[in-house]
């Protein structure tokens, strides 16, 4: 077990690409990190350099109490998890397992023993013998994952493990893993574009975007407390709700036009934020989780409310899902829309038209209650507490006295702005 | 999917084929028959079916001409033949391994180098080689025939080697990398194994070519006791009358030990034409 740290991290390709730009994290001992981001935002990349498969072009990496930076993949004790698992297909269950234990020339008996052990806590005692192409995803996960664990090595490395197995096996896959962390306790790197799996699964998560490191916390923070606009869109599912909002002075109270719509912000938001002051006459993207949108009925009276057509209800038993149609400005910056092009090019098209429209489809997760259908007008409360301003020039979040143009990713890191 | 049905143009599709089969297997009726017939049988009636088929035949071919029983010939040829796949097969992966993992402008050129030598007519080379050979007493030998073999066919097999390496996910090798195997270890126990269609390809291929070759193994071996298969069944062939019916004998028993062969290593040879790799 070993605490692992990235020192100014950097990777440029031999072509000039710059696929990763000065990451700075310490993995404590026995923590589950998560680097969760978009497709090429450098996760995979800083993952194969921790285990020595890519070469580190700028910074130190430390395994322990050594510079690891020189040091070939099979002297760092570690082991990875591969997307793909990587067994090999002409060797048996057994034999992938043992086959670490064999190059560290473990006696025989031995490594009998710990493979069998291994085994035993995976479950794959059965099929020992099996060939891995005669194993279905679940279980050749779980190889995998047994010829990483046999070696009881300092820190365990798993790339986008769980992305080939389907939705319902992946929901017990994370559980199983997480399990198995909780007994072993070894410091884990794991790297996923899911962040849903990254929210269940890590103790501290790493957001990356563009090979830099946007946000490092516990999920909770991340979730609460995202640094930027991208975070803040990246994480959670369904996703934040974005509005183009402008904040201005009337009759003394401090408000926001959203559209046409007027909310009137309370003056405790203001002494919590006072840097809000500084966007007075300006627009902001306005965000606010799903489940914070609340029915005026049960919310706070003094919470600002926003009106809506309903387009679509889904109920998913304990709770329910509403679309309410809000005539407001989207918003349109590079974040928002880079995130939208990592779900699909039709969620792009989406803004867009929602841009044409002057309408933004927001999110309210409540309670089932009573019965409601599209095409009716509702009103949704805005929970002040959980309300997010950004800034619309590089997506910062606002919060405190100071202005919004910190250094990404450095101020967060530590946890100290919650 | 819809359920096969067996329709007039499947049926007419099987007619042809069988037809096209039948074709290939002239020759070798041809060989068969003449094996069995008279020397005077084969000029008058060449490939009428041998009423009185004469087994003697193979007798006489397998006692071979004076210089060289064809059992010994059968020896040289499988001597030579088995040493120089086994040489292919070790430098060719062992080189493609490298020019197709080392990305680099020298590993570049140097597979250029081979596959252009596949296309390079070899008979021009021969008479330096010729020289060359006997000046270092390696004319005649068997190392010196398995190393002219090997030569010959080292593009071949690297070529083979280095496009189905292609094809094969990097991640097997890095996952050895990291549970502690060495380079050496990582080729022998991980990367060579999955190379065995490609490796029976390069064998097959090679073993078939030299077990039937003829142009280097006269000049190199004729009028020696190590002389292949080809040259002892040459033997037959007189200045002034050929035995045709021991020749086709001979020629059937030296079929023999490669079809056997063949046919063994067919699966593996069809997966390493089509390539990729299950796992």
């Amino acid at each position: 077990m070993a605490r692992v740290a990235l020192e100014g991290i950097g990777k440029v390709y031999p072509n000039g690409y710059r696929a990763v730009t000065d990451v700075n994290l310490a993995i404590e001992d026995g923590e589950f990190l998560v680097f969760v981001g978009p497709s090429g935002c450098g996760k995979t990349t800083v993952l194969r350099m921790v285990a020595g498969l890519e070469g580190i072009s700028e910074g130190e990496l430390w395994i322990g109490d050594a510079v690891v930076n020189q040091i070939e993949p099979r002297k760092r004790d570690i082991a990875m998890v591969f997307q793909n698992y990587a067994l090999y297909p002409h060797m048996s269950v057994f034999d992938n397992i043992a086959f670490p234990l064999r190059n560290q020339r473990v006696r025989k008996a031995e490594v009998r023993e710990r493979v069998m052990q291994t085994a035993r806590v995976l479950g794959l005692e059965d099929m020992l013998k099996r060939r891995p192409a005669t194993l279905s995803g679940g279980q050749r996960q779980r190889v995998a994952m047994g010829r990483a664990m046999v070696r009881e090595p300092a820190v365990f490395l798993m790339d986008e493990p769980l992305s080939n197995l389907d939705a319902k096996l992946r929901v017990q896959m994370r559980a199983e893993i997480s399990q198995l962390h909780q007994e072993l306790g070894v410091t884990t790197i794991y790297v996923t574009h899911d962040q849903v799996e990254a929210m269940t699964m890590g103790t501290r998560i790493a957001v990356m975007r563009k090979g830099l490191l946007q946000q490092v916390g516990t999920p909770q923070m991340l979730y609460t407390h995202p640094c930027n606009l991208f975070v803040a869109t990246f994480m959670g599912a369904p996703a934040m709700n974005l509005l183009t909002g402008r904040f201005e002075e009337r009759d003394g109270e401090f408000v926001c036009l959203v559209g046409e719509q007027v909310m009137v912000l309370p003056p405790s938001l203001l002494g919590e934020r006072p840097a809000l002051r500084s966007y007075l006459g300006r627009e902001v993207a306005v965000g606010i989780r799903p489940e914070q949108l609340r029915d005026p009925r049960v919310a706070d009276p003094s919470d600002p409310v926003l009106s809506g057509r309903i387009t679509l209800v889904e109920d998913l038993g304990a709770e329910r899902l509403i679309h309410i149609a809000v005539p407001a400005k989207p918003v349109l910056t590079d974040d928002v829309l880079e995130v939208a092009r990592d779900i699909d090019a039709s969620s792009v098209e989406h803004l867009n038209v929602e841009a044409t429209e002057h309408s933004v489809t927001v999110i309210s997760r409540r309670e089932v209650r009573g019965s409601i259908a599209p095409g009716e007008l509702i009103e949704v409360a805005l929970s002040t507490e959980g309300l997010q301003f950004f800034d619309l020039n590089g997506g910062a979040t606002i919060v405190g006295a100071e202005p919004a143009d910190r250094p990404l990713g450095v101020a967060a890191a530590d946890g100290s702005q919650a | 999917m819809t359920p096969f049905s067996y329709t007039k143009r499947t049926f007419l599709r099987e007619v042809i084929l069988i037809l096209v089969a039948a074709v290939f297997c002239i020759p070798l009726y041809i060989v068969l028959v003449m094996s069995l017939k008279t020397n005077q049988q084969i000029s008058t009636t060449p490939l009428s079916f041998p009423l009185h088929p004469q087994f003697s035949n193979y007798r006489e071919a397998w006692n071979g001409t004076a210089d060289l029983t064809i059992y010994r010939a059968l020896i040289n040829t499988a001597i030579i033949t088995v040493g120089s796949v086994v040489l292919l097969v070790i430098c060719g992966s062992l080189c493609a391994y490298v020019l197709a993992r080392r990305v680099s402008k020298l590993s570049t050129g140097l597979y250029l180098l081979f596959v252009t030598s596949i296309v390079l007519p070899v008979q021009l080379g021969v008479v330096p080689i010729y020289v060359e050979m006997r000046n270092t007493g390696l004319a005649g030998s068997y190392p010196g025939m398995i190393l002219l073999y090997t030569g010959l066919f080292m593009p071949l097999s690297v070529f083979l080697y280095a496009g189905f390496m292609r094809t094969l996910p990097a991640t097997y090798e890095e996952a050895a990398q990291i549970d502690g195997a060495g380079l050496r270890r990582t080729f022998v126990r991980v990367v060579f194994p999955l190379l065995g269609p490609v490796t029976a390809t390069v064998a097959v291929l090679a073993g078939v070519f030299i077990w039937n070759e003829f142009f280097m193994s006269l000049i190199f071996l004729s009028g020696t006791h190590k002389a292949m298969i080809t040259v002892a069944i040459y033997g037959f062939v007189g200045e002034y009358a050929s035995q045709w019916n021991y020749i086709m004998a001979a020629v059937v028993i030296s079929i023999i030990p490669i079809l056997a062969f063949y046919v063994f290593a067919q699966k593996q040879l069809v997966r390493g034409f089509t390539g990729g790799i299950r796992g």
